[in-house]
């Protein structure tokens, strides 16, 4: 079967700065693709890199089978591409800019436009300069939704966009992969990715630290848990439960980092103290590599 | 640095103010050394008129000349066009990048900003005044150059005060409407027109006292140089120019900040109306963006409409003149020597032809034509990258060599559009004026200064498409075309040289005197050549390199 993105040992140095080292990686047709790392770590490089916007200092990349440099005009026919920090032309309104990239492809369905706009909930009759950056976001999808690409390369898409709006197009990506298409998503948010994507790399410093399904990575997903009671606990009674890595007393109150199970959690709490109140909240992204890939840089 | 917004605003324009001020000196000592060189007992034979248009004081000979052609006239413009370029970008500049805001969401109170923006530029264009004083003084004594008579500290005061005014009028109408395009296209039009104003309507008798309502007149009609400074003529001046950095202050307080909003055009009222919807549509909306050619073209209207406006007004009004001109000053003017001329592009001025190539065609023609091609051409590839497009436009299935072609094509459009208003703008103003040149003499003068344009635009698409840097681009591109057209005109002075200035795409436009002569073929296929491989060879520069944005 033809791989959406394939790359070998893909290596971009600006001078002494090495932006991507070595980076191997092979994306699926059907699939979503969640690109996973913290600012800074090469994603954007890496997209630019496989659509040849830069050129790699070492290594290759194909899309579709068709080798990035020396067929970018075709491979270019079947691809939408939202850049990260999205920029168009603030005279031009949305409906301008999608006709301008419709004639450069050669034409558009534009009732599906229309319907992509519908579900985005976009006026496309506003100019792109009065956009909110929102909606100049959800042109930007649009644009590339439009042509029913084999492959969706997108750089932090998601950005400005409201929760409604967020689970729509959610939703849009998923009827992509479901459709035998690709969708390439580069994000910093781990919980984005986990509720779309079928399978995550995650790249820091340049590196792809590991490629995995949201299954596994979900069951590493490290939370901040913080248990409130009535009296002055003993800390050591919780670092004794599994899949405790951190508890920190402060009285009656102790916050944990925790990626064991729940139930034996609450047990522990509720068969030695009084539970008054729990919160408990997805760690970030930069904890998650911290415990998880601190030995690998 | 950024302590305050007075010291971020005068770190931010430092550079470039600096950067004029010594390019401004580095002339002032080339032309003086010149004119130190070349006997310029001529002058004293020209008419009064004539040196005053010139901005040439009586009596101040080498000197007098010097300071009168260097500082007198590009000095002061150039030092009112960095005025115009911070007052306008104070306000209304701050507002376009969306940053007022971020500004204004400090304890800074809206007046604050105005004074302390104005508190900088006053200081700049301060400094860079001093400067030049330092070297009107320094460079006479290097060259040993006789500076009796010579009041160069009045003459820079003078300089330093009308900036002030055009800085201050580009910030009133900026902190007012918001606009910095309004702002700055406003104050330069207000410059040029009265320096045109100020020069001319004195050659005639009846309109003399009116050039006083000119700005400025009250810069130069006194002539400082000689004369020492002109204090009523400066209160007037900074008189004027206090008063609109009040306007400024009330107008910034009273209205509402726009955000990063883009303005309301006629074109976007006649879009919204449903009676009009549809033919506008046709027009400007969806036809547009076509293809990429179209689009670039769009972009630039508001360009095309200026330059066609200067070229064609220019040539309609400069037949006429010829016409009213006084018999004395052809007479004198056909005695001018060589050397000077050689800095008008060898015209003989007592001629029909030579008037019209000194007036049209030797500067204010190319100076339009290189702004047109190399502003384009500078924003073609180096501006989508500069403004973040380029990847969204290169995700489509275009060659690289896709966008460099279709942007030249746009360029090439409108330089013919601009060569076609200038034929019909001189030939108009020859028919009004009684100037008999040939039809077919006009149209080579004008098919090789279209040319010639073209020339400096590839130089400006080269460098945008090898750098992706629309300020290598521009400014590179305006480089090339100094030195061109000083190889050109002053080379010939100096007879060893004069091989040299036949390098220059000058000698390829003027120097077959098309006007006299008619089109020269071989130079036209020079120019063509030239063109045509600058612009190959940014190809491979734009394909080899990685993109920015």
């Amino acid at each position: 079967m033809t791989l959406a993105i394939r790359t070998e040992s893909l290596t971009k140095h600006y001078g002494e700065v090495k932006a991507l080292i070595d980076l191997s990686l092979e994306v699926r047709m059907g699939e979503v693709f969640g690109f996973l790392g913290p600012n800074g770590s090469g994603k954007t490089t890496m997209i630019r890199t496989v659509l040849d916007l830069i050129r790699p200092t070492e290594g290759r990349a194909e899309i579709l089978g068709m080798d990035t440099h020396e067929e970018a005009v075709e491979i270019r026919n079947h691809i939408g591409y939202v850049p990260g920090d999205l920029a168009m032309y603030p005279n031009l309104t949305g409906r301008d800019t999608l006709t301008y990239f419709a004639n450069l492809r050669g034409g558009v369905d534009w009732s599906y436009v229309d319907e992509l706009a519908e579900r985005l909930s976009v006026d496309l009759d506003v100019k792109v300069g009065n956009y909110s950056s929102g909606n100049r976001q959800k042109v930007g999808i649009i644009q590339a939704f439009m042509n029913r690409p084999q492959v969706l390369v997108m750089d932090e898409p998601s950005t400005g966009l409201d929760p409604l709006v967020q689970r729509e197009f959610q939703k849009m990506m998923r009827e992509v992969a479901a459709d035998g298409r690709c969708v390439f998503l580069s994000s910093h948010t781990l919980s984005e990715v986990q509720r779309v994507a079928d399978r995550v790399g995650i790249i820091r410093h340049g590196r792809l630290v590991d490629v995995e399904s949201v299954h596994d990575l979900r069951s590493k997903a490290i939370r901040r848990v913080e248990l409130f009671f009535d009296t002055d606990i003993d800390a050591s009674i919780f670092e004794a439960v599994a899949g405790v890595r951190e508890a920190k007393a402060n009285q009656t109150s102790i916050v944990l980092s925790f990626d064991g199970h729940m139930d034996q959690l609450l047990k522990t709490a509720t068969d030695h103290y009084h539970l008054v109140d729990i919160t408990s909240q997805e760690a970030d992204l930069e904890e998650i590599f911290l415990t998880y890939y601190r030995d690998e840089d | 640095m950024l302590a305050n917004i007075f010291t971020k605003t005068t770190r931010d324009r430092f550079f470039g103010l600096s950067a004029a001020a010594v390019s401004v000196a580095v002339m002032f000592l080339g032309g003086m050394a010149v004119y130190s060189q070349i006997d310029v007992s001529f002058y004293y034979e020209m008419p009064q008129a004539l040196l005053d248009l010139m901005g040439i004081p009586v009596g101040g000979d080498v000197a007098g000349l010097a300071f009168g052609a260097i500082y007198g006239l590009i000095g002061a413009m150039t030092l009112a066009g960095i005025a115009i370029s911070m007052g306008s970008g104070a306000i209304a500049g701050e507002e376009r990048q969306g940053t007022l805001g971020l500004l204004l969401g400090n304890p800074q109170s809206r007046t604050q900003v105005v004074v302390s923006k104005a508190a900088s530029m006053v200081m700049l264009l301060g400094l860079a005044s001093l400067f030049l004083w330092g070297a009107g003084l320094w460079v006479p004594s290097l060259l040993d150059v006789d500076m009796t008579g010579i009041h160069v500290g009045a003459l820079v005061f003078h300089i330093f005060v009308n900036s002030l005014f055009y800085g201050f009028l580009a910030l009133a109408i900026g902190a007012w409407t918001g606009n910095g395009t309004v702002a700055s296209g406003t104050a330069v039009a207000v410059m040029l027109v009265s320096y045109l104003a100020a020069g001319i309507l004195p050659l005639v008798e009846s309109l003399e006292n009116l050039a006083k309502i000119f700005p400025w007149y009250y810069f130069n009609a006194s002539v400082p140089v000689i004369n020492g400074v002109d204090w009523s003529h400066m209160a007037i001046l900074g008189g004027l120019a206090i008063a609109l950095f009040s306007l400024a202050i009330v107008g910034f307080n009273r209205r509402d900040i726009r955000g990063r909003n883009t303005g309301v055009t006629i074109l976007d009222r006649l879009r919204a109306n449903p009676r009009t919807a549809k033919i506008v549509e046709r027009i400007a909306g969806s036809a547009r963006v076509s293809r990429i050619s179209i689009k670039t073209a769009s972009e630039h209207q508001g360009l095309l409409v200026v330059c066609v406006m200067i070229m064609f007004y220019l040539g309609l009004m400069i037949g006429p003149l010829w016409a009213i001109l006084p018999e004395s000053f052809q007479d004198v003017i056909s005695q001018y020597p060589d050397v000077l001329l050689g800095m008008i592009g060898a015209a003989d001025l007592s001629t029909p032809e030579g008037y019209l190539q000194a007036e049209v065609f030797s500067l204010m023609g190319p100076a339009t034509f290189v702004a047109l091609a190399a502003l384009m051409a500078s924003r073609a590839i180096a501006g989508e990258e500069q403004s973040r497009t380029m990847g969204l436009l290169m995700a489509n299935p275009l060659r690289r060599s896709t966008i460099i072609i279709e942007k030249t094509l746009s360029m090439i459009a409108y330089s013919v559009i601009l060569g076609v208003a200038t034929f019909f703008g001189v030939w108009f103003g020859n028919l009004l004026g009684g100037i008999d040149i040939p039809i077919s003499n006009l149209v080579a003068t004008t098919a090789l200064l279209t040319l010639l344009g073209l020339v400096f635009g590839s130089v400006a698409m080269l460098l945008g498409a090898a750098t992706g840097k629309t300020r290598v681009a521009a400014y590179g591109a305006i480089g090339v075309t100094l030195a061109a057209y000083f190889a050109f005109s002053f080379l010939p002075l100096a007879e060893s040289l004069a091989d040299y200035a036949k390098w220059s795409p000058f000698h390829f436009y003027l120097g077959s005197d098309p006007l006299t002569n008619g089109m020269a073929w071989g130079d036209a296929a020079v120019l063509a050549g030239i063109f045509i491989s600058l612009i190959a060879l940014s190809i491979p520069l734009f394909q080899r390199r990685d993109l920015r944005g």
